[in-house]
């Protein structure tokens, strides 16, 4: 299925808990805990997702075609059978666009700090 | 170590989602929460479990219902009772007190019936809600005032009229409540688009 992005800009930047996932999502696909475990790492211990929170995002990421599942596509050597998840082309662009307005924001904070103190 | 009697009760505990997201996360969701029993303290995957649960049972739930398709029965409910309303109001016409209670009976329940209607019709399109929430409160705000103030200039409520009040008052309570909640609906439906795809 072919989706053309139209409007690639935020409207409003994602929930925190949206932004985590995807951003963590840019390393590649990973299953809930692995995803959990990204999203601890990327925020330097400052997120820690419980399972609710992790698959009501997960979801609504996926309706809104953010991120899909791979499960399915992908052969496993798991011994329990996990869902995994990775970034669509619309999310990927979407993550990008997220990491410029956040490294944005750094520079302009920066920029207005007390002597001009650089990120 | 994982404790199996803590995942057994987390396991229990997700009972309260809705069922649709139960079943299609439950088990992934008992796996991640063992799995964390397994890595860290009790104490503390519990400690954040409790609150993960608390938060994201309601929110699950108010999701399910505003995924869920309009019921048109609701607006011809409400129309029922309109009628009903006006029709007693109409025939107790000799009672001040009984007719006042129809015809606020009447306006407030032909307000709902309308504002359901409305509602049925733009999400059955797919479009955004046509906004019939501050309707609703208005209405509900202007039969509480409305009330409050008859009664204040009126003094002393007598014993006939003491009933009909009341359920005029429960009536104002309930619409503004409900305008509430209307509103508070159309604000999450209709937050800011994130990205479009056509």
């Amino acid at each position: 299925m072919h989706h053309r992005l139209s409007m690639v800009s935020l409207a409003k930047p994602l929930p925190s808990a949206s932004l985590h996932i995807v951003l963590a999502l840019l390393e590649g696909e990973a299953h809930g805990y692995a995803l959990i475990g990204r999203v601890v790492e990327l925020s330097d211990g400052a997120v820690r997702m419980g399972p609710g929170t992790l698959y009501g995002t997960l979801n609504r990421l996926v309706s809104e075609r953010l991120i899909e599942e791979t499960t399915d596509r992908v052969p496993r050597h798991d011994s329990e059978r996990r869902r995994y998840y990775q970034l669509t082309s619309i999310g990927r662009a979407v993550a990008v666009d997220e990491v410029a307005r956040l490294q944005g924001l750094v520079h302009r904070i920066a920029a207005h700090l007390p002597g001009g103190a650089t990120a | 170590m994982s404790d199996p009697s803590a995942a057994g009760i987390y396991s229990g505990l997700l009972r309260f989602y809705p069922r649709r997201f139960r079943d299609e996360y439950g088990t992934d969701m008992a796996l991640i929460f063992a799995q964390q029993l397994r890595d860290e303290p009790t104490s503390r995957v519990w400690a954040r479990g409790v609150v993960d649960l608390a938060i994201t049972i309601p929110a699950r739930h108010l999701e399910a219902h505003m995924d869920r398709p309009p019921n048109p029965t609701v607006a011809v409910v409400f129309a029922a009772i309109s009628v009903s309303g006006l029709v007693l109001g109409i025939i107790g016409g000799s009672s001040l007190g009984i007719l006042g209670f129809g015809l606020a009976v009447a306006v407030v329940a032909g307000g709902l019936a309308v504002a359901a209607w409305r509602h049925t019709r733009a999400v059955s399109a797919a479009r955004p809600a046509a906004a019939p929430w501050w309707q609703v409160l208005l209405g509900g705000v202007a039969v509480l005032a409305t009330t409050i103030i008859v009664v204040n200039v009126v003094g002393e409520v007598s014993d006939d009229l003491w009933l009909p009040m009341m359920l005029t008052l429960l009536a104002g309570v309930v619409t503004t409540a409900t305008g509430l909640i209307l509103g508070i609906v159309h604000l999450i439906e209709n937050r800011p688009v994130v990205f479009r795809t056509d």
